[in-house]
């Protein structure tokens, strides 16, 4: 029997889902991905531990106590004393609070030095692909003679060298070798992201949507800021994760030498150094913790990177 | 092709004149000389009598060319133009001379220091250089063919942890394990407390036929195994490390090749499976090998600061943070120096070898 069209052309109302943003639909890629979901969570709780150190730590990462260095594991207290959860170190300090304000520190560090490249690694990145002609080629030459310069002795030789001027130390204090190091990874540090956000923005440069900006009076700085670099978020984003995670080593590395940030100041670098020191029956538990801690964390941002590097992929469709 | 090489010969010339104007500025930027520890160890001395040993060290001159007034005991004389002290480095450089130690060894040529270091750490790199690349291929290559498989996921998450591990912790921890714990290595060092000689001494005597250390003579082979029982924990690090960067970078590279159509074809033309991996995949996936190959040249020379440190191997790592953290800055530019020179040069071979290695790459 022939219905009418009326009725065969009943159709159902489409469903209507909710629209997804670029940004969600790379969430969702990401949260596909396990090792990024484990690099995250990971990640997650070792940045709230530290963050909640003078909260969580049993003990202030400065209290001495001779009577008990090289302590191993779960000792207890001095009466009416929390117990040691990871054991003292060689005066006597608990290494679990150490560990914690350590990784305060450090972080920190990381986090600053990360976003202080992301800074300057883009805006120069950007000015280089979006001037071309000879600010281009003198920025990404520049680049490159700082490539070519040895990194680790270079920056050990900048960090001894700064720490002698006397007016830095009067103006910065008890914080000069932080900000020490933070400067010196930074000026070593930028030039990965501006090449990668100069190539995004020599790509960008030709779209419709620059030249009608420029078309509708916008300025050089507007098309920069507003435009370009936020088009070019998804590596610059891939870049800073996995560039965390190399800060983290890279500090961790000249704090070890004696040339990062310095003692009573604990960081996870430092607080190997010391373990150097330690008689060697104790060198096993000494070294095992804060070197844990230094790799865990950067296992998670490599994790986290990986992951972020297929979720934010402009290859797949997005 | 060959102007190619030129134009980039060139470039790298120039490119290592700019490095080398860098690190002369950075490094005599900051306060500090070679007579610093003289005047706190002795207080008689006075200002004038630094000054007239900065003025024999040349250390008065002008950094840069220009206006040159010299005092001679408090007498002012005649200013003149003085070429400065960075081009007359430069020229001391360019034919050989790096100049000489501050403090590290006073008055020795920087270049006799380097070369005593030189034989270590080619030894400790070239070892782990050649170990790791020599596992990390055929990992790596595995990896890629046997894809989604338990090897592969168990590799690639060793290779996640070796690049995640800083190379100080994985050090000390070997020290503590195979070291304290087990006893199969020593803890650091290049030789057995009062040895006669060490690794380095013995193969020198050995390519002499006999000339060089007469005193080794008949210890050679207990000095060889002594030395490489030395060197066994420092090449496990750093072999561990590297291989874990080209394991990945190996079974990328690999993974990519394997889906090219040619593989395809390969296949259909009925070719066994071994030989289309071989040569067709393995030909293609190790081109971009050589760069990383040519790219460990600088580290080949330059040595490992960090692990030479923890094991107490006096390479060039060693000589650098040495003589940083004794304000020796003419071994330091020595130093920075040569590492520029041998990475600008070997990412010029770098690419003239790729070129070489891969007909479609051209170079007009």
């Amino acid at each position: 029997m022939t219905a009418s069209t009326a009725e065969i052309l009943k159709l159902e109302p489409a469903p209507v889902t909710k629209p997804v943003s670029q940004w969600g639909l790379a969430w969702r890629r990401l949260r596909r991905h396990t090792l990024a979901m484990i690099g995250l969570v990971m990640l997650t709780v070792i940045v709230i531990a530290c963050v909640a150190a003078p909260l969580l730590a049993p003990y202030d990462f400065e209290e001495l106590d001779l009577r008990k260095p090289y302590a191993p594991v779960f000792t207890p207290g001095n009466p009416g004393q929390p117990v040691h959860i990871l054991g003292t170190d060689a005066l006597g300090r608990d290494i679990f609070s150490r560990l914690l304000s350590a990784g305060r520190i450090s972080l920190l560090v990381a986090l600053i030095t990360t976003f202080l490249t992301v800074i300057v690694g883009s805006i120069i990145g950007a000015l280089a692909g979006i001037s071309g002609g000879w600010l281009d080629t003198l920025l990404m030459r520049f680049a490159d003679l700082l490539l070519t310069l040895p990194t680790l002795p270079l920056l050990l030789v900048l960090s001894s060298s700064l720490r002698q001027f006397v007016a830095l130390q009067n103006f910065l204090g008890s914080n000069l070798s932080v900000a020490i190091i933070i400067f010196v990874l930074l000026i070593f540090g930028w030039m990965g992201l501006s090449r990668l956000v100069r190539g995004s923005v020599l790509s960008l440069r030709g779209q419709d949507f620059i030249s009608a900006t420029r078309a509708l009076g916008g300025s050089q700085s507007r098309i920069i800021f507003a435009h370009l670099i936020p088009n070019s978020l998804a590596p610059i984003i891939v870049a800073a994760t996995l560039g965390f995670g190399g800060v983290i080593i890279s500090e961790s590395a000249l704090s070890f030498l004696g040339f990062g940030v310095m003692p009573p100041t604990p960081t996870w670098g430092n607080m190997l150094n010391d373990a150097r020191g330690a008689p060697l029956e104790h060198l096993f538990t000494q070294t095992l913790s804060p070197g844990l801690f230094i790799f865990l964390t950067v296992l998670a941002v490599n994790f986290l990177g990986d992951g972020l590097r297929d979720a934010l992929d402009p290859r797949l469709k997005l | 092709m060959t102007t190619f090489i030129i134009r980039r010969l060139l470039q790298s010339v120039i490119l290592l004149f700019f490095v080398s104007i860098l690190i002369y500025i950075i490094l005599n930027i900051v306060p500090g000389g070679p007579f610093d520890m003289l005047k706190l160890s002795n207080p008689r001395l006075g200002q004038s009598h630094i000054d007239r040993l900065n003025a024999l060290l040349d250390l008065d001159k002008p950094l840069l060319p220009g206006q040159y007034c010299p005092k001679e005991t408090g007498v002012q004389q005649p200013c003149r133009l003085d070429q400065g002290r960075y081009l007359r480095w430069l020229g001391k450089v360019v034919q050989g001379d790096l100049g000489q130690s501050w403090t590290l060894k006073p008055g020795s040529p920087v270049i006799e220091l380097i070369w005593y270091r030189l034989g270590y750490t080619v030894l400790l790199m070239g070892i782990s250089t050649f170990l790791a690349i020599l596992l990390a291929v055929p990992i790596g290559i595995f990896s890629a063919v046997k894809q989604y498989s338990v090897a592969d996921y168990a590799v690639t998450a060793l290779a996640f942890f070796g690049q995640s591990m800083p190379t100080f912790w994985t050090g000390l921890m070997a020290i503590a394990v195979f070291s304290v714990a087990l006893g199969w290595f020593p803890t650091g060092g290049v030789r057995e407390a009062g040895a006669e000689g060490d690794i380095i001494e013995a193969l020198g005597r050995i390519f002499s036929f006999g000339r060089l250390y007469p005193e080794l003579a008949g210890k050679e082979l207990s000095s060889i195994l002594d030395g490489l029982k030395h060197v066994a924990l420092p090449v496990m690090v750093l072999t561990y490390y590297n291989m874990a960067g080209w394991v990945r970078y190996t079974r990328t590279s690999m993974l990519e090749v394997l889906r090219q159509d040619y593989m395809r074809t390969a296949r259909a033309k009925g070719l066994r499976e071994r030989v289309v991996i071989l040569k067709h995949g393995l030909r293609n996936a190790l081109i971009p090998l050589i760069t990383i190959l040519a790219l460990s040249i600088p580290g080949l020379f330059g040595g490992a600061i960090i692990t030479e440190t923890i094991f107490s191997w006096p390479g060039m790592g060693r000589l650098n943070i040495d003589a940083i953290a004794g304000v020796d800055w003419p071994v330091v530019q020595g130093l920075l120096v040569i590492q520029a020179f041998l990475l600008i040069f070997s990412n010029l071979l770098a690419d003239v070898m790729y070129a070489v290695v891969d007909p479609r790459i051209q170079y007009n």
